[in-house]
């Protein structure tokens, strides 16, 4: 191992250490330092990630491009502000102990792990890693039946997806006798045993995207777990998924195999995912069916891969990560003064606490894809896409269904401004989570008008 | 001052004003103010383009535009900040500023909770609205279309009132589900220009270049004419309009009316009509079809309304229709008297809104049933309602007339049954007018009412507006001057 590998491999140890030390600490001293003490970590592995010159170098089944680059430090960056959105929510909620900092760590390490693969073993590897923190995280909060049910459905389902992708691995792994990507996914585009591989790598994928019709999870766990804790599977899970699936798809270059199951995710997500949300009356739940709606707008995205589909695709992962991170950012600063999480408890919300409703407001209308949020421009780039691939009946579903989801998302709008609330009480909001929630609107807003500024 | 300065400023000068009252939010009154000299600095600023227009173009700028700017915004789409105006533009913008600030001025007494915030949206929606008649790059133009339907949504469902909710859910989706499709439009013949020539842009002028198969072209202007006839708003989808306005409060009835319906007519001139001539064309008598049962069932309907608003409303409906009819014949006379009738309707309409939200605002009612007799209690008032009243009923020296003229003039020898049925349209509205006057101004009190006549305020805003309907009315020379070339230039017959 010389310097350039270490160099390389510093942000995976940042975390990694960080998160054994953030353990150490709790058991010699426990309070809200281990928190700060992993918000300092993730910093530290996101500037790692500004500060060193790229190195084309791959060891390890890593590698170290740009694009992984702006990944890692996103990933970094978006873990520290979810501890911090977590602080106080979890203090109100009763959430002690180090373990919470700690997995966020460990998470983080899985997903930054996924980001540079290049190895198919390290990539699982890494999928892993993220998944089963998650398991620990979706129900960490004890006292909650609602969470404990969450966390057992996530461990299950996750168990049975993780069943489908290792065995499509295999199988691909069996067809080409390499676990390069690179290598593998150039040799075997063909071979029926290959396409076979691939449709369960696709189940995998379709499952951590939560595609129709493998969303069963994704209204349970949304309402159940914590709100940061959603933010976090919400925004960064899936984000890393979506580049996972990026970087298959665009190595084989031609997957019109994969053309008709993707077109029909990408479908029924859209359509049933709008739908049901329309019908939700619980704010989460709704959230979880858009995003079930959201990754059908991906998996469009993904089919138009070649004319501009995967560049769409990544953009869209930022930009729906931070839309998640704005809206449970503000759901859990509601939630701390004691509602639940039904819709009507967030009337009058703009009167109660304007900061917090401005942000989830501004969410919504960029979930809505209104402009000159970044949901818009994301939406854009995807069905230009789709119509340069030439998929123009998906493109003309995907935003009638899109014109329909408006509904909903101004259904809080209007809850929060329009109509009066039933009880007073006023929420103190600290600095550092108003630095956190007001930088990812303003990012939301400026990506929205500067999409170069994401250089992907 | 450097072109593109100017347009810089005029554009974004109100949503920098408006954004700078955000530290204000909690000082209604001084909130209030700034909202007002900001609204008065624009409305300045746009008149003082009118200096400009006999200025020589600029280099690069298509013809007919004397003010012209174009910068780089997102390279990797080829999206291009490209503003310019011409006299359609220009006469569009002076009426957004007018209207606004009388829109300011009508809610200075009647909005009473979260003043600021009120202020703040309308000054965001002047910037939507300006950039939506200044953009010549599609994507720039889509941008500032979505844009004015938040501050519009934000307006009806927080100060509005009776299913006020309902309304402004109701408009944001028509709207949005019309625009939506726009949108997919847009990619479409940006993806095809691109593939044609090679180069990727949403710039308007080289927009018009692409060759375009019949049936395409077809498909894409009925994506571009739905989202323009929901603003419009012809008949089949107009149900959006009588609940907006009159769920609005006074200010947003007088930007939906005045400024948000003529939105959709400048966007069948700017981009329908030059981008796709033949299918605009060929869907020509279909859009004179509407206009004309347009004109003629909002009329009838006007007649059975008891709210005052919603008579005004449908009302609003009849006038765009012919401004509907003018677009369509696509001839030089009634184009230009479809674009003088936009005027037009936005100058009388704007005050007939603010009118009845007067009358609301002192007697809590805008049921024709609980008035009677105001001419005699309130003779000022009266006076400016039976003036705006018969203007927008078209009587020959205001303006609405020449507006009508012109179109009916323009049309008769392309259809002349059209200009007939629509000739129908200029009568009507003299029967549910005369009734409405009647019943309102003349007739014995019904109910025994306190009203207090109209302020300095008040009959500052209205005088200047009915000067203005006036001076259009005697004199219409200088706007049809103004937009002679323009209107040429549009239809392709040299002036």
């Amino acid at each position: 191992m010389n310097l350039n590998e270490l160099w390389t491999l510093l942000p995976l140890l940042i975390l990694a250490c960080g998160a054994l030390v953030v353990l150490l600490l709790g058991a010699v001293e426990p309070g809200r330092h281990t928190t700060w003490t992993g918000v300092v970590c993730c910093c530290g592995a996101a500037l790692w990630a500004v500060q060193t010159p790229p190195l084309v170098s791959v060891s390890f089944g890593m590698s170290d491009t740009p694009l992984v680059r702006s990944f890692i430090l996103f990933f970094c960056l978006l873990a520290a502000a979810v501890l911090i959105v977590s602080l106080e929510y979890n203090e109100q909620r009763g959430i002690h102990g180090e373990e919470y900092p700690a997995t966020i760590l460990f998470v983080t390490f899985g997903m930054v792990a996924m980001a540079g693969a290049t190895n198919l073993l390290v990539l699982f590897l890494g999928l892993e890693t993220m998944t089963f923190g998650f398991y620990i995280l979706v129900a960490i909060d004890l006292k909650r039946g609602t969470a404990s049910e969450a966390g057992l459905k996530y461990l299950l389902l996750g168990a049975v997806s993780t069943g489908f992708l290792a065995f499509g691995l295999a199988l691909l792994y069996f067809t080409s006798g390499t676990l390069e990507s690179a290598a593998l996914l150039k040799q075997c585009s063909g071979e029926p045993l290959a396409v076979l591989g691939w449709g369960f790598v696709l189940i995998g994928i379709a499952f951590k995207l939560s595609l129709v019709p493998a969303h069963f999870w994704t209204p349970d766990i949304y309402q159940g777990a914590p709100a940061p804790v959603v933010a976090f599977l919400s925004g960064g899970s899936k984000c890393a998924t979506i580049l996972f699936a990026v970087t298959l798809l665009s190595t084989i270059g031609n997957y019109s195999a994969l053309r008709t199951p993707l077109l029909a995710l990408a479908l029924l997500s859209m359509i049933l995912g709008n739908l049901a949300a329309l019908l939700q009356k619980s704010i989460r739940r709704m959230l979880a069916y858009s995003s079930i709606a959201q990754m059908g707008y991906v998996a469009l995205a993904l089919l138009a891969g070649g004319a501009g589909g995967f560049k769409a695709a990544l953009f869209y992962a930022f930009t729906y990560a931070l839309m998640s991170l704005t809206a449970f950012g503000a759901i859990a600063v509601f939630e701390r003064s004691g509602i639940t999480d039904q819709l009507e408890d967030y009337r009058g919300g703009g009167c109660k606490e304007p900061f917090a409703a401005a942000v989830l407001a501004l969410s919504m209308f960029a979930l809505a894809g209104i402009p000159p949020t970044a949901g818009f421009t994301g939406k854009f780039m995807i069905f230009a896409a789709a119509l340069r691939s030439g998929e123009t009946a998906a493109a003309v579903i995907g935003i009638l269904t899109a014109a329909a989801s408006a509904y909903y998302y101004l259904r809080v709008v209007v809850n929060l401004y329009m109509l009066k609330p039933e009880k007073a009480g006023r929420i103190e909001i600290s600095l550092a989570e108003k630095l956190v929630l007001s930088t990812a609107a303003i990012l939301l807003v400026i990506f929205g008008l500067f999409p170069m500024l994401l250089d992907l | 001052m450097n072109d593109s300065l100017l347009l810089t400023t005029l554009l974004f000068f109100p949503l920098i004003g408006g954004l700078l009252l955000i530290p204000f939010l909690g000082r209604p009154v001084l909130a209030r103010q700034i909202a007002l000299a900001v609204g008065t600095v624009e409305l300045l600023l746009a008149s003082f383009c009118w200096l400009s227009a006999t200025a020589p173009p600029p280099a690069g700028a298509p013809a007919g535009f004397f003010l012209f700017s174009s910068r780089d915004w997102i390279p990797d789409f080829g999206v291009r900040l490209i503003l310019g105006m011409d006299g359609i533009s220009l006469l569009l913008v002076i009426l957004t500023a007018l209207v606004t600030l009388v829109a300011m001025l009508v809610s200075w007494r009647s909005i009473t909770k979260r003043v600021a915030l009120h202020y703040l949206l309308l000054l965001v929606m002047e910037t939507g609205i300006i950039g939506v008649f200044l953009s010549l790059d599609l994507f720039l133009f889509y941008l500032f279309w979505e844009v004015m339907l938040i501050p519009m949504f934000f307006l009806i469902g927080i100060w509005g009132h009776g299913r006020n909710i309902y309304s402004a859910v109701k408009f944001f989706l028509f709207t949005l589900a019309g625009s939506l499709l726009m949108l997919l439009a847009i990619i479409g013949i940006y993806l095809l220009h691109g593939d044609q020539t090679g180069c990727y842009s949403f710039a308007l002028n080289e927009l018009v270049k692409t060759t375009l198969p019949y049936s395409t072209s077809l498909w894409l202007y009925s994506a571009f004419l739905l989202a323009f006839a929901v603003k419009f708003p012809l008949l089949p989808l107009h149900t959006w309009l009588p609940d907006a306005h009159t769920d609005a409060p006074t200010a947003g009835s007088v930007i939906l009316a005045g400024l948000l319906l003529k939105t959709g007519a400048y966007g069948l001139i700017r981009f329908g009509y030059p981008l796709f001539p033949e299918a605009a064309r060929a869907c020509g008598p279909l859009l004179m079809t509407l206009a004309v049962v347009g004109i003629l069932y909002a009329s009838w309907v006007a007649y059975a309304q008891t709210d005052m608003k919603r008579l005004i409303a449908y009302s609003s409906i009849a006038h765009m229709g012919f401004v509907a009819l003018g677009i369509a014949v696509w001839r030089p006379v009634a184009l230009s008297g479809a674009l003088l009738q936009m005027v037009n309707h936005g100058l009388t309409t704007t005050a007939l809104f603010a009118l009845v939200g007067m009358l609301d605002e002192r007697a809590h009612s805008r049921e024709i049933a609980v008035f009677g007799g105001l001419w005699g209690k309130i003779p000022r008032f009266s006076f400016f309602l039976l003036f705006f009243a018969m203007a927008s009923a078209g009587m020959p020296g205001l303006n609405n007339f020449v507006g009508e003229f012109l179109i009916l003039a323009g049309s008769f020898r392309i259809t002349p049954l059209s200009a007939c049925l629509a000739f129908l349209g200029i009568i009507l509205p003299l029967v549910y007018t005369v009734r409405f006057l009647q019943e309102v101004l003349f007739q014995t009190e019904r109910q025994p009412l306190l009203l207090a006549d109209i302020n300095w305020r008040e009959g500052g805003f209205l005088g200047l507006l009915a000067l203005a309907d006036i001076y259009l009315g005697l004199h219409p020379e200088p706007l049809l001057a103004m937009v002679r070339l323009p209107v040429a230039l549009l239809i392709g017959v040299v002036p």
